[in-house]
This record gives C-alpha cells, sequence and structure tokens, in this order.
C-alpha cells in the first residue's frame, strides 16, 4: 500500500511539467549559468587587474630611482615590464593635484621622495635617513594591487640596489635566498586540498538546495491536498494513517533528493568557470576529490539523514497548516534557521568538537564539511547519524500524530 | 446494519470560532446522545436544517471524526477500534468530496481501487460498469481539470463506489447537482436499495427525503427529535405533511438550549 502512495505522489509531480520546469531544471539551470556567469565575471575581473597597466607618478624622482627602474624595466619579461607607467618630473608643488587625481582613479600610486634624496643616501652617516612616502586608493582595486607591487617589489629591491653600491656588493646582504630552486612548496594528500576548497562552500550549498527543492513540492503534497479536499477523499480508504504519512514523506524525500542532484550536478558542471568563488581558488573537480567508496557510501547516508530530517520538518509543519499559504508562513522561520546552520559552517575553522555534532541539522552540515577534508572520524559519523535518526523518529510520530488529529485535519 | 448508541460530539472552538460563532462557551455540543438504527436495504434519512449536527453524526460513521461520548457500529464493527474495518464496507460520497484535478479520472479511479486492495480485474470491472452508469467513460482518459462539474462529482460518486461498498453514506445528495446529475445518484440509490445495501443520506430538502427515505430521524441542534418512517413522523406531529411536521418540530425545538 506504502508503493501505492508512493507512485501515486511521485506521478503528481514527474507528470506536471510546470512542477518538473520549477522544481528541477529551472534551480539546476538558474545555478549553473549564475555560477558560470559569476566565475567567469571574477576571473576577467582579475585578469583586468593583472593586465592593468598602473599609473604611478613620483615626486622629486632621484636619478638613482629613475636608473633603477629603467633597468628593472630592461631585465623584466615584456608583458611584466609594462606593469607601471612611472611619470618622474613631479615637484612637490604637485602633491595636492596628484593626491586628487588618486581619489578620482585617474592616477594609482604616489611616490614622493625627499629633495635631495640620493645625498642623502650617500650620507647615510651624517644625515637622518631620507624618506619615501607613498599614496594609494583602498577604493580602487588597480590602486590597491599596484602599492603592494611598488612597496613590495620595486621599493624593497631598490633598497637592496642602493645598500648594495653603499657595502660594495648585493651578495653581502644576502643571507639566503627563499623556495629559489623549489617549484611547488605545497605538500597535501593527494584530493585532500581539492576537499578543502570544496569544504568552504559546497556543504551550505548542498543543504539550502535540499531544502529548497523539499520546500515547494513538500507544502502542496501534504497543505495543498487538505486545502483542495482532495486528503479528507484519501484518508476514507482503509489504509492506515501512519501509511499515508509515510508515503507521503518518502515520495518527498525521492524528490528533494532528486531535485538537489540536479542543482548540485549544475554546480559541479559550472565548476570550471565557478572555482574562483566557491572553492576558494582551489583546483575542483570530482575527479582531483580522492573520495573512497567509503566516503561516498558515508556522505549519502549523511545525506539521507539530512533530507529526512528536512522533509520530515516541512511534512510536519504541511501536516498542521491549512493552506498551502499558511504553511509557507509556517516554513519561513525554519528555512531562515537552515540557511544559518549552513553558513554557520562556512566560516568555522579548526577541529569541530563533538558535541556539535549532537545538534540536528547543523551536525550534519559539519560532518559533510569534515568528510570533504578527511577529517570526519567514525564517531562523528556515528554521532550525527544517531542523532539525526533519533529526531527523524521524533518527527515521524508527531506527524503521525498530526494525521490522527481531526482538529488538525479536519480544522474547518 | 449501523447502531448509533449514545453518540455525542463536542468540538472545542478556537477563540476566532467563538467570536465568529458569537458564543461565550469553548465548546459546542454538535451531536448530543443520539440513538438510532439503520438496517440493510433500506434508505434511512437524517433530516435537519443546516448546522444541525447531521454532518457531524455521517462523518464519525465514516471514521473521520470520531465520538466524544457514546458509540457507533458499523457492521458490528466500531469506528473507533476497528476503523480500517469500517472503512472497508462504508463508501462515503459528499459533495465536498475532491479529486486532484491533474489526473485522468482513470487513474484516479484506479489508484482507490488499489488503496482498496483491489484486484487488478476487479478494478477494471467496477470502473466498467459505474463509468457506463455515469457516463464518465468518454470523459476516462481526460484530465479532471477538463471535465464540468457535474462530471467530477458524478465521477467523485463512482470513486467513492469502487469497492462496492455494503454502506452507503451520502451527505446532502443531491446538494449542488444539476437535475440530470441529480437524477442518476437517486436512481442510483435506489438501484442500490434494491440491491440489499444500506444507504444512509442526510438532506434538509423534504422532497429528497420523501422520495428516497424509508424512514428518517429529524435532528435539530444536535438532539434526534423524532425517528420513524415518514407516515410515522407525519401522524406522531399531528401534521398533513412531512414539511409541515418538520417545521412544527422545528418550531417546538429549535429554541431549547442544547
Amino acid at each position: 500500500m506504502l508503493l501505492v502512495i508512493i507512485k501515486k505522489e511521485l506521478k503528481r509531480v514527474f507528470t506536471d511539467r510546470r512542477l518538473v520546469f520549477s522544481s528541477f531544471i529551472l534551480p539546476a539551470l538558474s545555478i549553473y549559468l549564475l555560477y558560470s556567469l559569476l566565475g567567469s565575471m571574477i576571473g576577467n575581473l582579475t585578469n583586468n587587474i593583472d593586465e592593468h597597466i598602473a599609473n604611478v607618478a613620483i615626486v622629486n624622482a632621484p636619478e638613482s630611482f629613475i636608473t633603477y627602474v629603467d633597468e628593472y624595466n630592461k631585465g623584466m619579461p615584456s608583458e611584466e615590464s609594462v606593469g607601471f607607467t612611472m611619470n618622474a618630473g613631479f615637484s612637490s608643488e604637485a602633491i595636492d593635484s596628484l593626491k586628487e587625481k588618486i581619489k578620482t582613479g585617474e592616477l594609482d600610486v604616489l611616490i614622493t621622495f625627499d629633495k635631495s634624496f640620493d645625498e642623502a643616501v650617500t650620507n647615510y652617516e651624517k644625515e637622518k635617513h631620507p624618506n619615501i612616502n607613498t599614496f594609494f586608493n583602498p577604493s580602487e582595486e588597480y590602486s590597491q594591487t599596484a602599492i603592494s607591487g611598488i612597496e613590495y617589489n620595486i621599493l624593497a629591491d631598490y633598497q637592496n640596489q642602493l645598500l648594495g653600491e653603499r657595502f660594495g656588493s648585493v651578495s653581502a646582504l644576502t643571507a639566503f635566498t627563499l623556495n629559489a630552486d623549489n617549484q611547488d612548496n605545497r605538500i597535501a594528500e593527494e584530493g585532500k586540498e581539492a576537499g578543502l576548497g570544496m569544504s568552504f562552500m559546497i556543504p551550505m550549498l548542498l543543504n539550502v538546495m535540499l531544502f529548497a527543492g523539499a520546500m515547494g513540492i513538500g507544502m502542496d503534497v501534504i497543505a495543498g491536498e487538505k486545502e483542495r479536499g482532495t486528503m479528507a477523499t484519501m484518508l476514507l480508504a482503509p489504509v492506515d494513517r501512519e501509511t499515508i504519512a509515510f508515503g507521503k514523506v518518502i515520495s518527498l524525500g525521492i524528490v528533494a533528493t532528486l531535485s538537489a542532484m540536479c542543482t548540485f550536478g549544475a554546480v559541479i558542471a559550472s565548476l570550471p568557470n565557478a572555482s574562483s568563488f566557491l572553492a576558494a581558488g582551489a583546483d575542483v573537480s570530482l575527479d582531483s576529490l580522492a573520495f573512497t567508496p567509503t566516503h561516498y557510501i558515508m556522505l549519502l547516508i549523511i545525506l539521507i539523514m539530512q533530507v529526512g530530517i528536512f522533509v520530515a520538518v516541512i511534512c510536519l509543519v504541511s501536516v498542521i497548516a491549512k493552506s498551502v499559504k499558511e504553511a509557507g508562513t509556517y516554513i519561513s522561520p525554519v528555512y531562515m534557521l537552515v540557511m544559518f546552520s549552513a553558513f554557520a559552517t562556512v566560516f568555522t575553522t579548526g577541529d569541530v568538537e563533538l558535541y556539535k555534532y549532537t545538534i540536528p541539522v547543523l551536525g550534519n552540515v559539519f560532518a559533510i564539511k569534515e568528510l570533504l577534508t578527511f577529517d570526519l572520524s567514525l564517531i562523528e559519523f556515528g554521532v550525527t547519524v544517531g542523532v539525526s535518526i533519533v529526531v527523524i523518529a521524533i518527527l515521524l510520530k508527531l506527524i503521525t500524530m498530526a494525521f490522527n488529529n481531526e482538529r488538525t485535519m479536519f480544522n474547518s | 446494519m449501523i447502531k448509533v448508541t449514545n453518540f455525542t460530539k463536542i468540538y472545542k472552538l478556537s477563540k476566532k470560532q467563538m467570536n465568529e460563532y458569537k458564543v461565550k462557551s469553548k465548546e459546542k455540543i454538535a451531536a448530543n446522545r443520539i440513538n438510532f438504527e439503520a438496517k440493510e436495504g433500506e434508505i434511512f434519512g437524517l433530516l435537519g436544517p443546516n448546522g444541525a449536527g447531521k454532518t457531524t453524526i455521517l462523518r464519525s460513521i465514516a471514521t473521520l471524526l470520531k465520538p466524544t461520548e457514546g458509540t457507533i457500529e458499523v457492521m458490528g464493527f466500531d469506528v473507533v477500534n476497528d476503523s480500517k474495518e469500517v472503512r472497508r464496507r462504508i463508501g462515503f460520497l459528499t459533495n465536498d468530496l475532491k479529486m486532484d484535478s491533474h489526473f485522468t479520472p482513470d487513474y484516479t479511479f484506479k489508484f482507490f481501487g488499489k488503496l482498496h486492495s483491489l484486484e487488478d480485474h476487479v478494478i477494471e470491472e467496477r470502473q466498467k460498469y459505474l463509468f457506463n452508469y455515469f457516463g464518465i467513460e468518454g470523459y476516462a482518459n481526460k484530465k479532471i481539470s477538463e471535465l464540468s462539474t457535474g462530471m467530477t462529482q458524478k465521477l467523485a460518486i463512482a470513486v467513492s463506489l469502487v469497492h462496492d461498498p455494503d454502506v452507503v453514506i451520502f451527505d446532502e445528495p443531491t446538494n449542488g447537482l444539476d437535475i440530470i446529475t441529480a437524477k442518476a445518484v437517486t436512481d442510483y440509490l435506489q438501484e442500490l436499495k434494491k440491491q440489499g445495501k444500506l444507504i444512509i443520506v442526510s438532506t434538509h430538502i423534504m422532497a429528497v427525503a420523501e422520495k428516497l427515505c424509508d424512514r428518517i430521524a429529524i435532528i435539530i441542534n444536535g438532539v434526534k427529535i423524532i425517528e420513524g418512517t415518514i407516515d410515522e413522523v407525519v401522524s406522531d406531529s399531528d401534521a398533513l405533511s412531512l414539511e409541515d411536521a418538520f417545521f412544527s418540530l422545528y418550531r417546538k425545538h429549535s429554541k431549547e438550549v442544547v
């Protein structure tokens, strides 16, 4: 009998083209297009910044610096040598107008040297050390990127060159080099790096998608039937109300899982373009994620538990509500809680304490996150699954009680 | 046989409902110590004005509501303790009964047949008979949303009778039906009676009661006022017709506090 009800519920969903489009195709398509678009926009932005030739104005530029910049440009590969356009030849009187240009974005960086800079450098034993001031606009991407290049590459190297001239050799000032013959200093278990990248956003996305997938159809499955009056017709059949309730919960679980799979598939498909913001720029794909079959089974079990909780909550709310609209009102705060749980894990770092796995929903999100970084222990897995089973059992009991409550089922 | 003994149903009212009904009590007695019996091969009618408690009684017989006090037995099964057995034996028809408009009559009928654990060939036979009787066969594969109101009502009746129940409960059998559908329904109820089924109907239309019912019980404000054949009710009320009898009883009892 359970199968008859499940089949009917699934037929209700999968023969309704509008429902199929809005629950499966539209979310997946939207996610794919949105993520691909965002990924390529972020990529374009990064490339654009990299390719930008920073406009740098120099006030009181000393001869030594002009010579240094010429040498610097000659020594760099052509594409990097055009990173800065140095405009020397400004005097101290121009500083205020140049600062205004930085504010408006016309100029990226302003460097001001003390007057008689070279003399002061030479007479360092008798005079105060000369000073260089730099100015940039933190609200401009180009300016922000240019200042770090100027300070950490150009000016630091320029100082080393001056010191080399002072002491006769640059080598005398170099105690060691860093990673000069080391092309790749990243050491991680194969696939774990990809997992870390995915663990930032994927648990959050999976949870939000699972809940959203179940929410739309879930409210219609029970509250919609009550509203349309078709629930009473079903309750007149010689079938236990528990069976009707379980049939609806299971079918909704199947629908929610399929909806989430479609959306998750869209996320995976968009990864080549969207890894810059979905996985903190890590190289992510299912191939690079070195999951064993055990990991996949654990992930599947955790997801089933999460779907179970979501679907049971939605069904319970729908049974209590008199109409789809009322169910929607009740479900909104629940959705907020799910969102909060999902987002809470994005900003969590370090080890997850065992007690956190006992918190329904949140524990499952943590478990997915830890699983992706290969840090989920069997005890933690057991705790989160155990808690979920207990929560689902309680929710199912409440749904059954609600189905047997005539005041709930026939409120009018 | 349906045996209703000391049946009482009390609804708990929400604040909203208290305001709606303009009452101070948190409880509403919908049926108060109702007793009656209905037997196979007869059409038993519950007659009363709107809000008298007829639908509450029928819904309780159909196991949708539980008695607050008293018992109801259908073919020897208690509606609370053996509700599934009761539902196997009854067909509950009401104009509130709705079908999912997304499905076809064919699928809907088969689905309810399966819910009643009927064999496929039995469902096929019942579908052929009932669809033919109510003139639905030409619409079997259209979506219910595309059917007329009358056709949808006839489908609801056919679906309720998919399992050929021994007891047919019909809440306001002709309410909201067009004249042709109403005729088809009343004719079918007579046909069921001939087959030895027990039929219990509620109505507030005297003509329906006179045409259909072998025996009636008049319910006013949740209380059974009188029970018997139509002739008995008319003569016991010193009236000339059922309508006169009803209004005479209604005037006498409608202001009594329940």
